[in-house]
């Protein structure tokens, strides 16, 4: 077994690269993958709140690197889904606590372990980034629908073109059909034009992406939503399956419809 | 050897070379007296060292009212200017023929200017200025650039592919962005006027040419997402559409 191993990256901050990370795993697992979702966020660590495995973390990566531990004693098993594990990151170090060989080093002992090793790159093109990516073969870039965040994914992708990584594909993540449909946001083209790489998935903006990451329980495990349909589909296309972009105007359709039924039968939250 | 009455002519005080102390070197007034062949024999009999002057400074030869062959000119040039390294500022007469002869022959006719001569202070002043850098070649760039990519080049640059938003080009010539302009040009980054950016579709909102800089607004700007030239006409920016070819806009719609 050698596994791929896939940073998931954006340059901006908070457009759901934990997230993304965090449901991709879980779907990858789901279809019966050994997956590792690596956090490389040193000091600033979420993907083991995100994933609800916040309580079992005893070592971090940064730990397996200064040999404190083995790696098998810093992997947290996820017991809802076979084959889904997480290797968290240090909260009370820095960025500097790591170097690249280290990353490399280490996404090589993971390599035969695994199917997929996810790595959850931080925002920024310092250290961190540099670190996350070192160690990755492909790369996963998560953009939203908005200017800042596609001219700092546009600069990733050049700094990650320029690392020789391939390939990279693209996330647009909370993507609102009905603000497109009026024009107040990127639509999927627009972004496409500027960026000129390969499209892996669109997920639309969902509600359920909050309350699941406040429960810690990926979407993609078990929740019937648009997002988790989206993140299902990315992993499928990750697995090399041809699946079809979602009919993201129907969802809006749908949301829309919805609203008015819950407006008359009083349902309103 | 010249015959003995050749000799006393040549001593007669008529039949001598004058030379004058000038501003741009020496004037030589030829003598009217003399046939061609004996005026050839005499400029033949002044040695080289006689007509060697500074660097920044030459001979006038005024003919004053002789008429001139064409064989004496073409044997002077021979015989004399060039075989002894003589530099010739330029031919006088007062005969019109032999003006016409010189003119006719591309020799200068009009005495030097006191102005026209470099002075030695001007000459260094001139060896002072630093001669013109090598421009480098046209650098092309067979894709996009992405943001937060700049290129700095002396010469040209044509990008064959967008300039994304955050790229940056600052050339010493022209540039060319075959896509789309999104990013930041700066065209004659170096003082250049004489450059221009051709963008295949323009959606900037500045451009820099020279010293200039260029505004636009996607609302007010008629050209905007259309192909366009931007040059500098007597120091000020001008956007020209490019009316004759397909732009990208019109290609969407």
């Amino acid at each position: 077994m050698a596994a791929r191993v896939i940073v998931t990256t954006s340059g901006k901050g908070g457009v759901g690269k934990t997230t993304s990370t965090a449901n991709l795993a879980a779907a990858l697992a789901r279809f019966g993958k050994k997956v590792v979702a690596v956090d490389a966020d040193v000091g600033l660590r979420n993907l083991d709140v995100i994933m609800g495995l916040e309580n079992r973390v005893v070592y971090n990566f940064i730990d397996v690197i200064e040999k404190v531990c083995k790696l098998n004693q810093a992997l947290v098993k996820d017991k809802r889904v076979p084959g889904l594990y997480l290797l968290p990151a240090a909260q009370t170090r820095t960025k500097d606590a790591v170097n690249p060989e280290q990353m490399i080093a280490l996404c090589e002992e993971l390599k035969p372990e695994f199917d997929f090793v996810l790595l959850d790159c931080p925002a920024g093109i310092e250290g961190g980034f540099k670190n996350a990516a070192a160690g990755a073969d492909e790369a996963l870039v998560v953009t939203t629908p908005e200017i800042p965040s596609v001219r700092d994914a546009d600069r990733i992708i050049g700094m990650l073109e320029s690392m020789g990584k391939s390939p990279i594909r693209l996330i647009i993540n909370r993507l609102r059909p009905n603000m497109v449909q009026d024009g107040d946001m990127l639509a999927k083209d627009d972004i496409l034009d500027v960026l000129s790489i390969d499209l892996i998935g669109v997920v639309p903006e969902d509600e359920n992406v909050i309350r699941s990451t406040n429960n810690g329980e990926p979407m993609t495990m078990n929740l019937d939503s648009p997002a988790a349909h989206a993140y299902l589909n990315i992993a499928e296309r990750l697995l090399g399956h041809d699946v079809p972009l979602m009919d993201l105007e129907s969802y809006a359709t749908r949301g829309f419809l919805s609203r008015i039924k819950k407006f008359f039968s009083g349902k309103r939250k | 050897m010249p015959s003995l009455n050749l000799l006393k002519k040549l001593h007669k005080p008529d039949a001598r070379i004058k030379m004058e102390r000038t501003h741009y070197g020496i004037k030589f007034f030829m003598p009217e007296n003399l046939t061609e062949d004996e005026l050839l024999k005499l400029l033949v009999r002044i040695p080289a060292t006689a007509y060697k002057l500074p660097d920044n400074q030459g001979i006038v030869l005024d003919f004053l009212s002789r008429p001139c062959s064409r064989r004496l000119i073409l044997h002077m040039i021979n015989s004399i200017v060039w075989e002894k390294n003589i530099k010739v500022l330029a031919w006088l007469s007062k005969n019109q023929d032999s003006m016409k002869l010189f003119l006719s022959a591309g020799l200068n006719v009009e005495e030097p200017q006191k102005n026209s001569i470099p002075k030695q202070n001007d000459e260094q002043q001139i060896s002072k200025i630093e001669p013109q850098k090598k421009i480098s070649a046209l650098k092309v760039v067979y894709n996009s650039m992405r943001s937060g990519q700049r290129i700095e080049s002396e010469g040209d640059v044509l990008v064959w592919g967008h300039l994304n938003p955050g790229a940056e080009i600052v050339a010493g010539g022209s540039v060319i962005i075959a896509g789309k302009l999104l990013g930041i040009v700066h065209a004659g980054g170096f003082g250049r006027e004489d450059v221009f950016v051709w963008a295949g579709c323009f959606e900037t909102p500045q451009v820099r040419i020279s010293n200039k800089l260029c505004y636009a607004d996607p609302k007010s700007t008629a050209c905007w997402r259309k192909s366009v030239l931007i040059t500098l006409d007597d120091g000020t920016p001008v956007i020209r559409e490019n009316k004759f070819l397909l732009n990208l806009s019109n290609e969407k719609k």
